[in-house]
């Protein structure tokens, strides 16, 4: 008879489970999916969360930029072995380091400014990433390296878009607007044709970041016609008063205390592109105004508008002999003021202000009532 | 068979066009651009690239 025993053998040590970034059910790098694979939780969860931190600090987004940074992919080979490849080694220590300073505010109380200088960073990272994968077709798949690279790539293609749209707007404030347009169209005619041809997505960022830089001056005004600087105008008389008050850029100040003004309307027109315009005015003068300022803020004595596309339209008669100032404005980026003045004739022109808080430039009086 | 045009690229490019269109359009006639139309133009644009981009990406 044979007898047998049975032996039981120790069991096999267990692979440990790995944390790696999701390939099936993700959404944006498979950090989330990858969570809620290990965690064996719907990954729902860790989506909510990274959302809700995100706006809560930017705690969120950083996270989710270093576990995109750390934790392998599935199927990448760091991910089967286990360790980091060594060309990432460099990888994974910084993003211990930045980890590290990432808690260290929060934790032991360090205060927000370290926190205050990763946060941009990690926006720049995320919209690298964000960049490469829209001009490319690559999501940040793969090991640490690649997704840094293409980080790295898309911070490129945004430097690229940032000198171009400085570029745009210059030359569509100092007047060339027309060709900066046919330009975007151009560019919009060949992303369009390529649609059929061959894609050149590559072109899409750039034609947009002149697009809406040269956007941004036309809906602004800005016009640099008049040259940059401070530009101060103390005219003796009517006769002496220009038909425009132009400046491009800077502090644009008309000061009509010692104007010998006609009775009835004296028309003043005034634009200037970025910067701060000062009219001055003696107290029997009635202000009409008519200003229009892209961005910035507008205050006639008691009036005061502040926001963007401003129209300031104030136009009460004036006493009868009186003097009536006509003042049409155009301001770009900056602000208008227009008041009487609480200082001596004879001002410093480097210190030069109203005289009165921010809050009183004078009271237009000598309007009708 | 004709190959399928990249969507992306034709929304991109029809959006990009129509962004020119309006700066043309502010440059040589009497239109005037102000924000209250390029913003909801610009998100408009962007929006409609995103969009584009999102819904043809293989998953």
């Amino acid at each position: 008879m044979n007898e047998t025993t049975t032996q039981e053998l120790p069991p096999e040590p267990s692979e440990p489970r790995r944390l790696v970034r999701a390939r099936s059910g993700r959404v944006i790098g498979g950090v989330c999916a990858g969570l809620g694979r290990y965690f064996n939780v719907d990954p729902i969860i860790f989506r909510i969360g990274a959302v809700v931190l995100a706006f809560v600090g930017g705690a969120g987004l950083l996270a989710y930029v270093a576990a995109l940074l750390l934790v392998p992919a599935e199927g990448s080979p760091s991910a089967v072995e286990g360790a980091p490849a060594a060309r990432n080694r460099w990888l994974v220590i910084g993003g211990v380091i930045v980890l590290l300073l990432v808690t260290w505010p929060f934790l032991l109380g360090g205060g927000l400014l370290l926190a205050g200088l990763l946060i941009p960073f990690t926006l720049l990272v995320a919209a690298g990433v964000l960049v490469w994968w829209f001009v490319s077709g690559e999501g940040p798949a793969g090991d640490a390296g690649d997704v840094a690279k293409r980080a790295a790539l898309g911070i490129g293609i945004l430097l690229v878009c940032g000198l171009i749209a400085i570029g745009g707007a210059w030359v569509a404030a100092a007047g060339g607007e027309t060709v900066v347009a046919i330009v975007v169209i151009a560019a919009g005619a060949a992303i369009l044709a390529g649609a059929f041809v061959r894609p050149v997505r590559w072109l899409v960022l750039p034609a947009l970041a002149l697009a809406l830089s040269a956007g941004t001056v036309s809906a602004a005004g800005i016009d640099l016609d008049g040259g940059v600087g401070d530009r101060d105008y103390r005219p003796a008389s009517a006769a002496d008063l220009r038909d425009q008050y132009e400046l491009g850029m800077g502090e644009l100040v008309v000061d009509l205390r010692r104007t010998d003004l006609p009775p009835g309307d004296v028309p003043l027109e005034l634009d200037l592109g970025i910067g701060e315009a000062r009219v001055v005015v003696p107290d029997d003068v009635c202000v009409a105004t008519d200003a229009q300022v892209g961005v910035g803020e507008a205050r006639t004595f008691d009036l005061h508008n502040e926001g963007v596309d401003l129209d300031l339209d104030d136009r009460p008669d004036a006493a009868p002999d009186a003097t009536r100032l006509l003042v049409k404005a155009d301001v770009g980026v900056g602000s208008l003021r227009i008041g009487q003045s609480g200082t001596d004739l004879d001002f410093d022109r480097g210190h030069f202000d109203f005289g009165r808080s921010d809050d009183d430039l004078g009271r237009n009086s000598a309007c009708a009532a | 068979m004709q190959p399928r045009p990249d969507i992306t690229s034709l929304v991109a490019g029809v959006c990009v066009a129509a962004l020119g269109v309006l700066l043309l359009l502010d440059a040589v006639v009497a239109f005037d651009l102000r924000f209250a139309v390029l913003a909801p133009a610009a998100c408009a644009a962007i929006g409609a690239i995103l969009l584009a981009s999102g819904l043809t990406r293989p998953r």
